[in-house]
């Protein structure tokens, strides 16, 4: 057993986290959060490096790497609060294809998101349902809490399909109707969709049984993608508040050296350190395709959500009346990590999910 | 990154699972408990002393100390595969973790023959004689003297805490020879004989009871120890201290995994049987256990991988301690609490006893969640740990 990252692993670490401390800083967060274009420009970056097809095959014009270097590049993604679609492109929208689409769909909807296309995934299975509709399907009904579905190219919507079972139906964003709903994190795209009768063709409508399945091992990836950038935000909050603590001078020396803010300091560290290795655990799982894989991907969003917890908290909390501000950075991070948890089953729900895993085989 | 070990591991590890199938002892042999962590009765010395003969005591040591040259990931599965059966090796596990490994590292060939040797083989036990009423956090400011006279160390002062003193046929000690020497350097580290003259241990019941005695209070009055029973070089005692406490951490996170996985698995059984297995708070902490063990696993693997490329992971055992006994305090309490009246239960029954089962395995959850301290106390507290953590990961000043 070997729970190292590869050289090559810590070189992406590396490379990915040059590239977001450059180009996606506070700044460009912040002129995200206010309407401007800098979203836009950062995809366009993440293009040209290649960064969207990371985990695409190589055949179908990606790089064929796993989901291991999907989460090192995630984490970082999370540091920087990452204004884009990167999140819901690489670990919803390509895993729900590549696990659901036939071949020829697959290629030409996978090489569309090397060429810098972007995509997401509606898990709607309870409350969107498909019907044959002449030549085509037809689906109805909505889907809440969307990540990017206001500004993706494809959405790619999970329904139940009314002669039973579950369909992927891939549609392009500008057919759709998204609403983005007033999130704290300003810097996320969430979304409701509403899909009244809207039509989909059948070539890019995939049913069948393995499309169940298909849905359920993306979404371990979604899961573990979304919990590993929850890590990464906890990840700069803490760095921030070492920084801070070891500046900030109080009673004549720097706060830091206070065994209270020490200890504080240091639960958010263990925090970080237990999330990190789940999600790179969920990942390992993920690649080599192991029976564990929904249980390791409940134990890393699980994780991440007691991490953020402990880092939002002792974050603001360590930072004084500065951690209240606007004007600090700190929010950003802080509005990322919470707002992960909120999003694809909280940290609660995946803690029962183990529990449950954990009591059933004794029962 | 893997999920699975290479062949040549899992190759050691069934020969070694193979071993034990036929070995393990006859549960009907099995007749008089361990009383103490230096007691180890005829039966179970017979046990130490076959896989002392076999290689398979201390695997990593040279055949001729009971062990067959492994690497440290075969260690790794060894201390592993004997947890999982809920086995020891040895019913002296500090003289076996701690005080062999300082004489072996340390010591002189005669003290190794003379000493270590009967340790390994469970011929002889021992104790370590560490903590002072007044030494404990702070270590280093211990003030059990000893004074050289002539060819022997004359030996005044207290320790406490020394478990299984009262069972041990010695204590390795640590002493101050220089008490003008600043505080980390006028330590040395003697093996005394608890036979010696003016030698007092005095055992004391724990919060498990009063019938748990393996703590004691060990006085020394004019106590002389020969000369040739130095470990180390004068004044280093504090080099094999650290060097002695190192052997207890490098493996000592698995214990806590050992000891969680043994409550799960306890747990869950017992949940089950008193219908609390749907609970939504219960599902609620077990899970968040559930996820501790299996992430202190994988943070110990980490380590592990580090230590056998050579780097330096001393502070990251520091994380692993501090986060693998409150994972074991955690469970244990959420399992006692989450038993309702069963849980004021304290007979000693968990589950019944297996062959080599260690005492805490088939205690009480009063029992079990009341040691857990022994995990977040000993061996440098948590907020030890913490300063540690803070001060040599995070960087943030003293």
């Amino acid at each position: 057993l070997d729970f190292e990252l590869t050289d090559d692993q810590l070189e992406l670490q590396r490379v990915v986290h040059d590239v977001v401390a450059r180009e996606c800083t506070p700044a460009t967060v912040r002129s995200a959060l206010d309407g401007g274009d800098d979203a836009d420009r950062l995809w366009k970056t993440f293009v040209e490096l290649d960064r969207p097809s990371l985990t695409v095959s190589e055949a179908d014009g990606g790089m064929g790497l796993g989901a291991v270097e999907l989460v090192i590049t995630l984490e970082e993604l999370g540091w920087a609060a990452d204004p884009t679609a990167f999140l819901a492109t690489t670990s919803q929208y390509v895993p729900v294809v590549r696990a659901c689409a036939p071949a020829e769909a697959r290629r030409s909807l996978l090489q569309a998101v090397c060429a810098g296309s972007t995509g997401t995934v509606a898990f709607a299975a309870d409350t969107v349902t498909a019907r044959h509709a002449g030549d085509a399907w037809a689906l109805d009904g909505n889907a809440r809490f969307v990540l990017d579905a206001d500004r993706a190219d494809e959405v790619a919507v999970v329904a139940t399909v009314d002669d039973g079972g579950v369909g992927v139906f891939v549609v392009p964003g500008a057919e759709l109707t998204a609403t983005r709903v007033p999130a704290f994190d300003g810097s996320l795209h969430v979304t409701h969709v509403d899909l009244a009768g809207l039509a989909v063709p059948t070539e890019r409508a995939f049913t069948g049984p393995h499309v169940e399945a298909g849905v359920a091992r993306a979404r371990d990836e979604a899961v573990t993608g979304l919990a590993t950038t929850m890590v990464g935000a906890s990840q700069h909050i803490l760095e921030l508040v070492l920084d801070h603590v070891k500046q900030r001078h109080q009673f004549g020396v720097p706060i830091g050296s206070f065994q209270a803010v020490k200890h504080m300091a240091v639960d958010v560290f263990v925090a970080i350190q237990r999330a990190r290795a789940l999600c790179q655990f969920a990942a390992l799982t993920i690649a080599e395709d192991d029976p564990r894989r929904t249980t390791a991907a409940s134990m890393a969003k699980a994780a991440a959500g007691d991490c953020q917890r402990i880092a939002a908290r002792h974050g603001i909390q360590l930072f004084g009346g500065l951690g209240f501000t606007w004007e600090n950075d700190l929010q950003l991070y802080v509005r990322r990590a919470k707002a992960g948890e909120l999003l694809l089953g909280t940290s609660a729900e995946h803690r029962a999910q183990v529990g449950r895993a954990a009591l059933e085989v004794t029962r | 990154m893997k999920l699975t070990f290479d062949e040549a591991t899992e190759q050691f590890r069934r020969e070694l699972s193979d071993w034990l199938d036929d070995n393990v002892p006859d549960p009907a042999t099995i007749t008089e408990p361990s009383r103490s962590t230096a007691h180890i009765p005829a039966w179970a010395q017979e046990w130490q002393c076959k896989l002392f003969d076999a290689g398979w005591l201390v695997p990593g040591n040279p055949p001729e100390y009971g062990g067959r040259h492994a690497s440290i990931i075969e260690q790794f599965v060894h201390h592993e595969e004997m947890g999982r059966r809920r086995i020891t090796p040895s019913f002296n596990p500090q003289g076996l973790t701690i005080i062999c490994p300082s004489i072996l590292g340390f010591g002189t060939e005669e003290q190794k023959r003379r000493w270590a040797l009967p340790i390994l083989r469970g011929e002889m036990t021992a104790a370590l004689g560490m903590s002072e009423p007044d030494a404990g956090s702070d270590l280093a400011g211990l003030r059990t003297r000893a004074v050289l006279d002539g060819d022997a160390f004359v030996i005044n002062g207290q320790k406490v805490w020394t478990s299984g003193a009262h069972d041990a046929d010695v204590i390795l000690a640590f002493v101050r020879t220089d008490p003008d020497a600043p505080k980390h350097k006028g330590i040395s580290c003697v093996l005394v004989p608890t036979d010696s003259a003016g030698l007092t241990r005095r055992p004391f019941g724990s919060i498990v009871g009063p019938e748990d005695r393996d703590f004691n209070e060990v006085f020394f009055d004019d106590v002389r120890v020969p000369v040739e029973n130095l470990v180390g070089p004068l004044h280093e005692g504090w080099r094999v201290a650290n060097g002695s406490l190192g052997h207890e951490r490098a493996m000592l996170w698995l214990g806590f995994a050992e000891h969680l996985d043994d409550v799960l698995d306890r747990g869950a059984a017992a949940l089950v049987e008193q219908g609390r297995s749907g609970d939504p708070l219960v599902l609620d902490w077990f899970g968040n256990s559930v996820i501790d063990a299996t992430a202190l696993r994988l943070l110990g693997f980490r380590t592990l991988a580090k230590t056998r490329k050579g780097t330096d992971a001393t502070e990251l055992q520091s994380i692993l301690k501090l986060f693998g006994s409150e994972a074991e305090q955690a469970a244990a309490l959420h399992m006692l609490e989450a038993l309702g009246p069963y849980g004021l239960d304290h007979t000693r029954a968990t589950s019944s006893p297996r062959p080599l089962d260690i005492k805490l395995f088939t205690a009480s959850w009063w029992e079990r969640y009341v040691h857990s301290f022994a995990g977040t106390i000993a061996g440098g507290t948590s907020q030890i740990q913490r300063n540690i953590i803070a001060e040599r990961i995070l960087g943030l000043p003293r």
